[in-house]
């Protein structure tokens, strides 16, 4: 395997975890990834080493989503009892009970955040990108990026606070 | 009534700030209980968002993995490729720091799957299946250097949540990997190909695929131990 493979398997986990960020249901979000790696396979000649693979690839997985979204109303199948009551964590062992309560929480709120807003949120808060990382996969100014961290944060916050989560 | 607004508090809390606005918003808080429930309001649900959505292991992941790994033409790698010093020296592990992958919170992938059996390594539940290997991390020494089968140990540590792990080298198999001790048997944490010699500079800062690196950095407590520590470790089970 080249860098590019390396890297690509290497980032499964953080692609996973950002498309169960845009997408509720584990099966729609492994058709995202699926789709996302294989449009990068596709695309690999484009993308020039030393740059960033991550945000390459998310970038490349916001442009199918939102697609997808808008052209055929996909991703918004029923939901599945397990997908709704299922929180995984990354070590069930360790994590209390409280932070289980908490993260089904966030879960909920974050998914019930507009799109733009849950694009900012999932590359900055969950995944950890800076901001301007971040405008760059959503392809906007940082300003914007910004600002929509800031609002879905706070509506994120009121959400758990009505909650008691993090009263 | 504190002069920083919310965007101002998130950036602090996400490292946007210059060291100077940071210093100034800490000790703020530090002087004003009411700003400092706002900053850990906002922490708890950047913790709790975290939370819902871990980095974690797939086994779907392996399936990917040979997708990607689909367009590689190049002959078989030749066994065996390890440096066993390297191995050997408990430090050598700082040298994966700086390879780690940039937000890897999980610590945990798999890596590319090209063992002509990779099915018979890994069991569906993560444990390892393949009782060679289960032998020799039960009861090999990093000293021992590889068995007649080519599987081999090298790193032995303990992880932040107290469990022990152990890298690995299957060098027929050509892959490598980092398992830590469960209650009933070695819980795969990271597994990847180990490159060919010709393949590609990243494989120069070490001998070990970057995703085992990445992995052992996010769980290791403190260093690997030394040979004597790893005899009685070994001796006592690993537990």
């Amino acid at each position: 395997m080249d860098e590019f493979q390396s890297e690509l398997v290497a980032l499964l986990p953080r692609l996973r975890r950002f498309a169960r960020v845009l997408v509720r249901s584990d099966a729609d979000a492994q058709d995202l990834v699926q789709e996302t790696v294989e449009r990068a396979l596709a695309k690999r000649r484009v993308w020039q080493p030393g740059t960033r693979l991550d945000s390459w690839s998310f970038t490349i997985m916001k442009r199918i989503f939102i697609d997808q979204t808008r052209s055929k109303g996909r991703w918004n199948r029923v939901v599945g009892p397990a997908d709704e009551t299922t929180i995984h964590v990354a070590d069930p062992a360790q994590a209390d009970e409280a932070l289980k309560l908490d993260a089904l929480a966030a879960r909920e709120a974050i998914h019930g955040l507009p799109e733009d807003q849950r694009l900012a949120v999932g590359l900055v808060l969950v995944d950890g990108l800076s901001y301007a990382e971040a405008a760059e996969v959503l392809d906007v100014p940082v300003g914007t990026l910004t600002s929509r961290l800031v609002r879905g944060r706070q509506s994120l916050v009121e959400t758990l606070n009505a909650k008691g989560v993090t009263a | 009534m504190s002069r920083f607004d919310d965007e101002t508090l998130m950036r602090r809390l996400d490292g946007e700030l210059d060291a100077e606005t940071a210093r100034a918003v800490d000790a703020s808080a530090a002087a004003d209980d009411a700003l400092a429930a706002r900053l850990e309001v906002l922490r708890r649900a950047g913790v709790a968002s975290r939370a819902a959505f871990p980095a974690m292991v797939d086994p779907r992941d392996a399936d990917l993995a040979r997708l990607i790994a689909g367009g590689d033409t190049r002959p078989a790698r030749t066994p065996n490729r390890f440096d066993w010093r390297r191995w050997l020296t408990p430090r050598g592990v700082g040298l994966g720091a700086g390879l780690a992958v940039a937000g890897f919170a999980a610590g945990v992938v798999i890596g590319p799957m090209t063992s002509p059996e990779p099915a018979s390594l890994v069991d569906p539940g993560g444990r390892i299946a393949d009782r060679r290997l289960v032998q020799v991390l039960d009861r090999r020494l990093a000293g021992d250097g590889p068995d007649g089968t080519g599987r081999a140990v090298g790193l032995t540590f303990e992880a932040t949540d107290g469990r022990w792990c152990r890298t690995f080298n299957d060098a027929n198999a050509a892959m490598a990997g980092l398992a830590c001790r469960a209650d009933n048997g070695w819980a795969i944490q990271a597994l990847a190909a180990v490159d060919s010699p010709d393949g590609e500079m990243r494989m120069a800062a070490s001998d070990l695929p970057m995703p085992v690196l990445a992995a052992v950095d996010s769980l290791i407590a403190g260093d690997a131990v030394s040979a004597a520590d790893e005899v009685r470790a070994r001796d006592a089970g690993f537990r």
